[in-house]
């Protein structure tokens, strides 16, 4: 089988991860956005998946055959966006903004 | 074909059972509640570390190092394994003879590593806080994705045989005459003669199925990931503040160090806390910014670096931070992997292949005795 040019899309921009990789995963077993996420690090970048969670839980419902809300949702994790370490470990900072 | 071995668990210590006995020939079917490295194996750093006390625990670290060296050019593909060494750092002056008196003991039974004074330490790593006491560097110690690893030996397992069923949890185990008969699962039954219970924070539930009173309960940790670094930032890629030895010891409380250490991928993994939270594996806000603020004390230019994602799991504790690896006595065909607290990681490889040394009748590459489980009802006796 040789590749489609479709597959070469980036379906992952952060972590740079291609159509082609995700269905890598999908043919190794992965059946969960979890799973892609586990083997190819699409959903690990600096969005967190925002853009692409979506896109993998359709790449997993055309390939498997199943419902899009039957495809288990990747974990959210916080803080949901980037903060620099300085900001999060200064309690003061934190009392500061309460204040105001 | 009925499978000669269930393995119950598919997280690190499960897989490397399941792939060492598959390895030997053995016809091994892998349940898995949920997917490959859904728990605790996911929830971890990157370290691999040869010194963590006592004895027992640094033979089976070296043994495990040295199966690592193995996998990652045996395994389907590559598990992100690098020597990287470690180092461990000392923030207080008041700190550093008790250090210093614990790195000669380790040299004096033969582990490879070096006292670093502070001005070592800051040539080697400029970017740490400049007051720092000293440390020590580890040379033999190393690095691995765990997640990768993990996938990497299920399916090593499978292509040699391994049955692995995931969404697939345990419901009770069937004995005839004090021998394992079965396993029941959510999909259906299994029959065999010898379990594997490697379900981890879960395995004293497992055990309980089967009347074995296994002393392990869930301790949480915390772990911060970092955008991307870099690779100047820190040279050593696993830096952690020698206090970490002493939040393993505590009992009650949040427990928390500095562990600084950056994957092949670039991104930071910032631990690490301690708590006892029962099952619950949400983060603590709280925890996240004291251990942000432990690791920034240690490594100033952290400051300015982003967290993208903060996560916590669930470490299997066992009391005395020895894991628990052998066959119960009160039922044949019941085997024990479990307990690794938070070396599951480092320990997993030498824990499949002591599963699997028992079951085949091979010679144990290390003593077993003291990883059984008779070892607590002992002590008790003792007191």
């Amino acid at each position: 089988m040789s590749p489609e040019p479709e597959d070469e899309v980036i379906i992952c921009r952060c972590e740079e991860v291609s159509r082609k990789e995700i269905l890598e995963a999908i043919a190794e077993g992965a059946r969960t956005v979890n799973e892609v996420k586990m083997r190819t690090r699409a959903g690990m970048g600096l969005c967190q998946g925002k853009t692409c969670r979506r896109l993998v839980s359709r790449i997993l419902a055309e390939q498997t055959g199943q419902p899009m809300g039957e495809i288990a949702p990747a974990t959210f994790r916080p803080p949901v966006r980037p903060v620099p370490i300085g900001v999060l470990a200064s309690k003061d900072d934190e009392g500061q903004s309460d204040a105001s | 074909m009925l499978p000669d071995v269930v393995v119950i668990g598919g997280g690190i210590v499960g897989c490397a059972c399941a792939y060492y006995l598959s390895r030997e020939g053995v016809r091994v079917c892998l349940v898995e509640k949920g997917t490959i490295a859904s728990g605790t194996s996911r929830a971890g750093q990157s370290h691999i570390v040869l010194w963590e006390e006592p004895d027992i625990n640094l033979q089976l670290e070296k043994a495990s190092r040295d199966l690592y060296e193995e996998l990652s050019e045996e395994l389907p593909f590559d598990i992100e394994y690098r020597r990287t060494g470690s180092m461990a750092i000392v923030e207080n002056p008041a700190d550093w003879e008790a250090f210093a008196r614990t790195v000669r003991s380790l040299q004096a039974r033969g582990l490879n590593c070096q006292l670093l004074q502070n001005d070592d330490l800051i040539r080697l790593e400029p970017n740490l806080a400049p007051d720092l006491a000293g440390g020590a560097f580890f040379p033999e110690d190393a690095q691995v994705n765990p997640i990768l690893t993990t996938l990497a030996l299920a399916q090593a397992a499978r292509e040699r045989g391994a049955d692995i069923r995931l969404f697939t949890e345990v419901t009770g185990i069937a004995l005839s005459d004090h021998r394992v008969a079965a396993v029941e699962t959510t999909a259906g039954r299994i029959p065999t003669a010898r379990v594997v219970d490697a379900a981890g924070v879960w395995s004293a539930a497992i055990g309980k199925m089967v009347g074995v009173d296994i002393p392990v309960i869930p301790r949480r940790g915390h772990i911060i990931v970092t955008e991307p670094v870099p690779e100047n930032l820190i040279h050593c890629k696993i830096i952690l503040a020698a206090g970490y030895m002493q939040t393993l010891g505590a009992t009650t409380g949040v427990a928390l160090s500095a562990n600084i250490q950056q994957t092949r991928s670039g991104n930071l993994l910032l631990g690490s806390s301690r708590d006892f939270a029962g099952f619950d594996r949400s983060v603590n806000p709280a925890v996240i910014q004291a251990q942000a603020a432990r690791n920034l004390r240690f490594l100033p230019a952290l400051a300015d670096i982003h967290v993208i994602r903060t996560y916590a799991g669930l470490r299997p504790y066992s009391p005395d931070l020895v894991p628990i690896i052998g066959e119960a006595d009160s039922v044949k065909g019941f085997y024990i992997a479990t307990g690794h607290e938070g070396a599951g990681i480092t320990m997993g490889p030498i824990t499949g292949k002591l599963i699997s040394e028992i079951i085949t009748g091979k010679a144990p590459t290390v003593p077993l005795e003291p990883l059984s489980l008779r070892r607590f009802s002992q002590r008790q006796e003792e007191d």
